[in-house]
C-alpha cells in the first residue's frame, strides 16, 4: 500500500521534530540524516495493513491538529519546530490515553528504523554487532 | 525415513506435498519440538507444520526490526485490546517464542502445582515427581544452569548489588544455554546459537532422528476418519508476503498433537469446531504482564554486554510479582524513554549509562482469543484493578532497588509522574491515581489457559491425558491446557508437560 508523497512528507516532519539532528549533549544523528524514507517503504510492505492503515489514520490526526491543541491553525508540518514540539509534549500529557499514545506511536515506528541504524548505535555508545547497514537502509546517505 | 526441513523455496513448483506419519505435531516451539524429541527417540515417525521460517544462525541481524521481520509473530505488532493496548510477544519461526525469550528457566512452583491439584483435580494426570524426573532430563539436554559471572554485565550485577543492599533474595537466572558469550541479543534470536532454544536443540535433534518439519506452513484443518483425528492439511505461504504455495496434506496414523501456543490453538481448535461446547474455548487467557523501569546511572551499565537476562529476584512471589534485568536493545529502549525531540536525543545518548528492570505480575485477570475480522487474531486482556496494584507495588520496589543499587536518577515510565525522579517519594502521586493499566506501558509474555484441561467435556476442552473431549487422536500439548499463569517463565513447564503428553502416546 503506498502513500501519498504529502503524506510521506508529513511523515518525515514528525520523526524529525521526534528525532531532531545535532542535539547540543544529545546524539548529533537525527531523524533527517537517515533513511528514513526507506524504512517507510519497509515499513508499508511487510507490517500488518491494521498496522500501517493505523499509522497512516494517526499522521493525518496528528497533521490536522495544532488548532485544538495549542490553537494555532496551521498543520503540524506548518509549525516553527518550537511549536511542533510543544503540540507533541501537550499530546504526550494528555489524560486522554489514545491522544497521548499518538507521539508513542510514531516514537516507537521511528526508533525500529533509526535505532536499529549502525551509525546511530554507534552514537548511542554500543558495541555494534553488525556494522552494515540493514537491508532496508542499503547504502547510507553521505 | 530421512528427516529434512522443508521451506516453501523448496517445493515452490510442485502442485501438492503428502506424507504420512505416526504422530503429526503442529507447531515447533516448546511444546511441540520436545514432544518430537521424545517421539522420534521412542521410534515413531513424525511431522511437524510451522508456519514460520527456519531462520539459520547466520541470517540473524542485530537489529530489532529485522528480527520482528523473520522471527516475531506479527513483526511484534500483535496486541491485546483492553482499556490499554497490550503488546503480546510471541515468536513465529521454527522454535517458536523459544527463539527470542530470555532463556528463563524455572520450574513450576510447588505451590502452583497444588492448586492445579486442589482446584482443578489434575494431580494425578501431572504428578510432580514424574514432571521433576523430566526436568531433570531437560536440565541435562539443554544445559541448564546459572547465568555465569563471566557473562553477567552490569545490568544484572547491579541487581544483586541492589537486593543484597536491601536484604531480599535474589539469584542468578537459571537458564538454557551452553556456553553463553554475553552478547545481550537474546530477543533478536541468539546471534552464537548458543541459547539452546527449540530451534538449535530438540527440532535438529528430532530432524536427525527422521522428523520432517514443514516450514512456512500453517496448518489449516484436520482430517478425521471413523470419528478420530488421522491428519492435517496445510498450505505454504511466504510468512512475509503471504505468497501460497502448494497443499500439504500428512496422514497421522496414530494421533494429532496441537503445539501452536495459546494463542493460535484455539484459533485452530474453533476454525475446526473442536472443543466449543464447554464455552471455555479460547477463553480464561491468562498471562504475565509487566513493566519496564529505567536506572541511570553515573558510571556506564552497557546492557549491550553481558546475558540479556541474568538477574532475577522471586523475592515477592508470594505477592504476585517477580523481578528480572532485562537488556533493552536500543530500539526498545527509543519507544520506552519519556522524552522527546532534544530530551529523547539526550536520553538516547545516555543509553550506555541505563539500566532496565522489569517487573513480572501473576496477574488475576483472564482475557480471550477469537478470530478476528479478516483474517486477523483479536486478544481480549484487561488486568484486574488488584493486578494494577500489584504492578504499581512492583514499579515502586523496583524503583528502591534501582536506587539502592546506585542510580542518580530513575524513568518510572508512569503517565501522571515526572519523566525523571531522584527519590522514591516522587512516586506517591502513583498510589493516589486509579487503579488503570493506562497508567503503564505494559507487555504481556507467558500466555496460558485457552483450551483448558478438566476431567469434565462440560468445563475444559482437554481431559487429563490431553486428549481433546471431542476428538480422539486429538491431543493439545501446549500452554493452552494450562489452569493458571505460573508467576514464572513457563518454558520448562511447557516442555516438561508436552515431554509427559508424549510419553503416554508411545
Amino acid at each position: 500500500m503506498s502513500w501519498w508523497s504529502f503524506e510521506r512528507r508529513w511523515l518525515a516532519v514528525i520523526w524529525q521534530t521526534l528525532l531532531p539532528s545535532g542535539t547540543p549533549g544529545g546524539l548529533a544523528l537525527g531523524a533527517r540524516d537517515v533513511p528514513m524514507d526507506r524504512f517507510l517503504d519497509e515499513l508499508l510492505a511487510c507490517a500488518p495493513r491494521r498496522v500501517t492503515l493505523g499509522a497512516r489514520l494517526c499522521v493525518w490526526l496528528l497533521t490536522f491538529c495544532p488548532l485544538f491543541v495549542i490553537g494555532r491553525p496551521r498543520t503540524f508540518p506548518a509549525l516553527a519546530e518550537e511549536e511542533r514540539r510543544a503540540v507533541l509534549a501537550k499530546l504526550g500529557q494528555s489524560d486522554v490515553y489514545l491522544v497521548r499514545e499518538l507521539p508513542t506511536l510514531f516514537k516507537m515506528l521511528g526508533a525500529l528504523g533509526f535505532a536499529g541504524l549502525p551509525a546511530v548505535q554507534a552514537e548511542m555508545g554500543l558495541a555494534v554487532r553488525d556494522s552494515s547497514a540493514p537491508d532496508w537502509a542499503g547504502e547510507p546517505k553521505p | 525415513m530421512s528427516g529434512a526441513i522443508v521451506e516453501l523455496g523448496d517445493v515452490r513448483d510442485q502442485a501438492r506435498v503428502e506424507d504420512a506419519a505416526d504422530v503429526v505435531i503442529i507447531g515447533t516451539g516448546a511444546a511441540g519440538a520436545t514432544a518430537a524429541r521424545v517421539l522420534t527417540e521412542a521410534g515413531l515417525d513424525v511431522v511437524m507444520f510451522e508456519e514460520g521460517a527456519h531462520v539459520r544462525q547466520e541470517q540473524l541481524r542485530s537489529d530489532m526490526w529485522s528480527s520482528f521481520k523473520h522471527v516475531w509473530r506479527d513483526l511484534g505488532f500483535q496486541v491485546a485490546s483492553g482499556r490499554a493496548f497490550t503488546p503480546v510477544l510471541q515468536g513465529r519461526c521454527v522454535g517458536g517464542t523459544t527463539t527470542i525469550n530470555g532463556a528463563i528457566i524455572h520450574r513450576m512452583p510447588e505451590k502452583i502445582w497444588a492448586r492445579w491439584r486442589d482446584e482443578f483435580g489434575l494431580g494425578g494426570a501431572l504428578p510432580y515427581p514424574e514432571l521433576e524426573r523430566i526436568w531433570d532430563v531437560l536440565d541435562r539436554e539443554l544445559f541448564v544452569g546459572p547465568a555465569p559471572e563471566s557473562v553477567l554485565g552490569k545490568n544484572n550485577s547491579l541487581m544483586r548489588t541492589a537486593t543484597e543492599r536491601l536484604g531480599i533474595a535474589g539469584n542468578l537466572i537459571r537458564r538454557n544455554v551452553s556456553g553463553c558469550e554475553g552478547s545481550a541479543h537474546c530477543n533478536q534470536g541468539c546471534p552464537t546459537g548458543r541459547r539452546q532454544s527449540m530451534n538449535v536443540s530438540y527440532v535438529p535433534r528430532s530432524v536427525a532422528a527422521g522428523a520432517r518439519v514443514y516450514a512456512t506452513c500453517p496448518a489449516r484443518s484436520l482430517i478425521t476418519r471413523r470419528g478420530r483425528a488421522a491428519g492435517v492439511v496445510g498450505q505454504f505461504r511466504d510468512p512475509l508476503t503471504g505468497a501460497r504455495g502448494p497443499e500439504v496434506v500428512v496422514h497421522a496414523r496414530r494421533a494429532v498433537l496441537l503445539a501452536a501456543s495459546a494463542i493460535q490453538t484455539p484459533l485452530f481448535l474453533a476454525k475446526n469446531r473442536i472443543g466449543v461446547g464447554a464455552g471455555v474455548l479460547g477463553k480464561r487467557l491468562q498471562a504475565h504482564p509487566g513493566t519496564a523501569v529505567v536506572g541511570v546511572f553515573d558510571a556506564p551499565v552497557e546492557m549491550y554486554r553481558g546475558a540479556t537476562q541474568g538477574y532475577e529476584s522471586v523475592h515477592y512471589w508470594d505477592e504476585r510479582m517477580k523481578f528480572e534485568t532485562v537488556a533493552m536493545p536500543p530500539e526498545l529502549a527509543m519507544a520506552r524513554l519519556p522524552g522527546l525531540g532534544p530530551e529523547l536525543m539526550r536520553e538516547l545518548a545516555q543509553y550506555a549509562h541505563l539500566a532496565v528492570w522489569g517487573v513480572q505480575v501473576r496477574a488475576e485477570a483472564h482475557g480471550s482469543v477469537r478470530a478476528g475480522l479478516f483474517g486477523g487474531t483479536h486478544i481480549a486482556y484487561d488486568m484486574t484493578d488488584a493486578d494494577i496494584r500489584v504492578l504499581k507495588l512492583g514499579v515502586r520496589r523496583l524503583t528502591e532497588m534501582m536506587f539502592a543499587a546506585g542510580a542518580r536518577q530513575v524513568l518510572p515510565g508512569v503517565h501522571g509522574l515526572p519523566h525523571a525522579i531522584s527519590s522514591v517519594d516522587e512516586l506517591s502521586p502513583l498510589f493516589d491515581a486509579p487503579d488503570d493499566p493506562r497508567l503503564f506501558h505494559t507487555i504481556a509474555a507467558h500466555l496460558f489457559g485457552t483450551a483448558l484441561m478438566g476431567g469434565s467435556a462440560f468445563n475444559s476442552v482437554v481431559g487429563p491425558r490431553f486428549e481433546t473431549h471431542d476428538l480422539p487422536g486429538l491431543f493439545v500439548i501446549d500452554s493452552s491446557v494450562f489452569p493458571t499463569n505460573m508467576g514464572v517463565n513457563p518454558q520448562h513447564s511447557i516442555c516438561a508437560l508436552a515431554w509427559l503428553a508424549a510419553e503416554r502416546l508411545v
